[in-house]
């Protein structure tokens, strides 16, 4: 059989399967094994490809930054930064709305996951913004759209798995997340204000209460610190990073802010140990996918197709990998998206010298969107089930907000001296950037 | 659960002792092998039980819109499906452990067949919840996924 056809068939084995029901991983698995058997390749090496996939030092960031924010969310911390996005923000037009979009900017810095986000956001202001008469649909939508920036404002499980897949520095990705994440966040504050509904706005807080509540939310808000910190002072890896962050949280935060929870710490530890095993055996299947792919030559037609129809312009190169990933967003998930299609985007990062942190960026911010896109919108599906409301109507009110993530995924293309500003000025080497041999500072491409 | 728990637990305690020994300055290299061999069977552990709980990643389930007979054919057949692939890693899995003593782990010396040995254990797992599942699942009817 062709390679074409072959890499057809896999395919639609993956989304036949995956759309029946059967878990994506072993979908992903499912469609590799029938391949791999018209080839010369052996299947115990699909096994092997598997074990490759995960055995990578820097994916042990994934369980920890999970660990992070299931125990913050499970230890009721996250009320106190609730309380400050309300004391700063919550006498604002769209009231709640607002409130939404400036605690999901803080939780962005904690946890790594928009699951986490969008359990947290639902659960703790889902009900009070329906009392206050926000239209459930518009409800479920912005919290999904607020989730997305936890995979753009560092910690990033998805700059932890492209990094570790792509071989591109992590702590490069989780600054160049910052920027979009910002636009996105103001972005959805822009729509709230003008565009939703007005909400019921609180008595602006005085400077006593907003010291107040920004004492109460400081010993969470240390951990985006120590995370960062650690990265850019040299002294932690990001996997390391996520470890003393959760040590900071068992001993310190804990401790402080909600003792009683300590009863129930190893149930939710073996929680986490079974949820962080969720996107990993994903890892591990779309890394055997990916595999597969690259040896039917999948990677050098569609970067052949790609370069192509662009030319060497790394602004074409790029809109036409957004095209791809918004359309392959929409129907898989984001993280074995980027393990799939990681050769294609090294062959293009490479064949048109685009900045690999660049490039990272804006295959996250993109695939971020991806999460409220139909029909596979996760955060979306999430939202709307938490909120009880049907996906259908979550997807109408989430339209006009495709607009904020159109404007970031643009900006982020088009302005890569703002959004590697950060990197460049922090983390020098993360974007090539490298010791001025006769001088001091350094010297970037 | 309680492997789960117990693998987060292990990899937890052993990066933050490879973090204090290396500021000691007295890194203890064997550290960062242990560590990933909690991580590698906490995934595959972690699968099997996810696979129990109807944890996993799901695209969409259209079995899920759907009632009475066909339902069940659609269930069932999912279940097939996987539990095809847990014959798959079992017996590939086995044959990838054998080829896994020609490497060794370094600075152990520790065979790479140590590590290979969770995917045909992960798969024995997959296979035997899943036919817990399709057994319940014909006499009571099937969970939705988590």
């Amino acid at each position: 059989m062709a390679n074409g056809a072959l890499i057809f068939l896999m395919a639609f084995l993956f989304l036949f399967l995956g759309y029946l029901g059967v878990p994506v991983a072993f979908a992903l698995i499912a469609g590799v094994l029938v391949v791999t058997s018209f080839t010369p390749v052996g299947l115990p090496s699909i096994m092997t490809q598997m074990f490759n996939g995960i055995d990578v030092e820097a994916l042990l960031a994934v369980p920890f930054f999970l660990l992070v924010g299931e125990l913050m969310t499970a230890a009721n911390v996250t009320a106190r930064m609730i309380t400050l996005s309300q004391a700063l923000i919550g006498h604002v037009r769209g009231g709640l709305a607002q409130v939404v979009t400036v605690f999901s900017m803080f939780f962005a810095g904690i946890s790594g996951s928009s699951a986490a986000d969008v359990a947290v956001l639902s659960r703790s202001l889902g009900p009070d913004m329906k009392r206050e008469g926000y239209n459930p649909a518009f409800i479920a939508a912005l919290i999904a759209s607020a989730s997305t920036m936890a995979n753009l404002i560092p910690p990033s499980i998805m700059a932890v798995v492209y990094g570790a897949t792509g071989n591109v520095s992590i702590g490069g990705l989780f600054l160049g997340g910052v920027v979009p994440g910002l636009v996105v966040g103001i972005g959805l504050m822009i729509y709230s204000h003008f565009f939703g509904p007005i909400g019921v706005m609180r008595r602006r807080s005085s400077f006593g209460e907003v010291g107040e509540a920004m004492k109460g939310a400081a010993v969470p808000l240390v951990i985006p610190v120590i995370i960062m910190g650690g990265i850019l002072s040299g002294f932690f890896t990001p996997t390391e990073a996520g470890v003393v962050a959760v040590a900071y949280i068992l001993f310190v935060a804990i401790p402080l802010l909600n003792r009683g929870y300590l009863r129930r710490l190893p149930h939710d530890m073996a929680m986490t140990g079974l949820l962080y095993s969720i996107p990993l055996i994903t890892i591990a299947a779309a890394s055997a996918f990916g595999w597969m792919l690259a040896y039917l030559r999948g990677p050098a037609v569609v970067s052949g197709w790609i370069t192509s129809a662009a030319g060497n312009d790394p602004f074409m190169v790029m809109l036409l990998l957004v095209g791809l990933f918004i359309i392959v967003g929409d129907f898989i998930d984001a993280i074995p998206a980027i393990i799939i299609f990681m050769p294609i985007i090294v062959d293009l990062t490479q064949a048109t010298s685009i900045n690999p942190v660049h490039m990272g960026v804006v295959i996250i911010v993109t695939l971020a969107f991806g999460l409220i896109t139909p029909p596979y919108g996760i955060a979306l599906l999430m939202a709307s089930k938490f909120i009880g409301v049907r996906f259908g109507q979550a997807m109408f009110a989430s339209f006009p907000i495709y607009i904020v993530f159109f404007a970031a995924i643009l900006f982020t293309i088009f302005f890569p001296e703002i959004v590697l500003w950060l990197p460049k000025h922090l983390l020098p080497e993360s974007v090539g950037c490298f010791r001025n041999p006769s001088g001091p500072g350094y010297i970037c491409p | 659960m309680v492997l789960c728990g117990v693998a987060i637990t292990g990899f937890t305690v052993t990066v933050i002792c490879d973090i204090v020994t290396r500021m000691l300055g007295r890194p203890w290299l064997w550290l960062q092998e242990v560590t990933m061999t909690f991580f590698i069977y906490g995934v595959f552990i972690g699968t099997a039980a996810a696979t129990r709980r109807n944890d996993h990643l799901y695209l969409a389930a259209l079995a899920e819109a759907m009632t009475g007979r066909r339902r069940l054919a659609f269930e069932v057949f999912n279940r097939l499906v996987v539990l095809a692939v847990a014959g798959c890693m079992i017996w590939y899995g086995y044959l990838n452990f054998l080829d896994g003593f020609r490497s060794l782990r370094m600075p152990s010396m520790t065979p790479l067949a140590s590590l290979y040995a969770a995917i045909p254990l992960c798969g024995i797992l997959v296979a035997l919840f899943t036919i817990e599942q399709l057994v319940n699942g014909w006499k009571h009817g099937f969970a939705e996924p988590g």
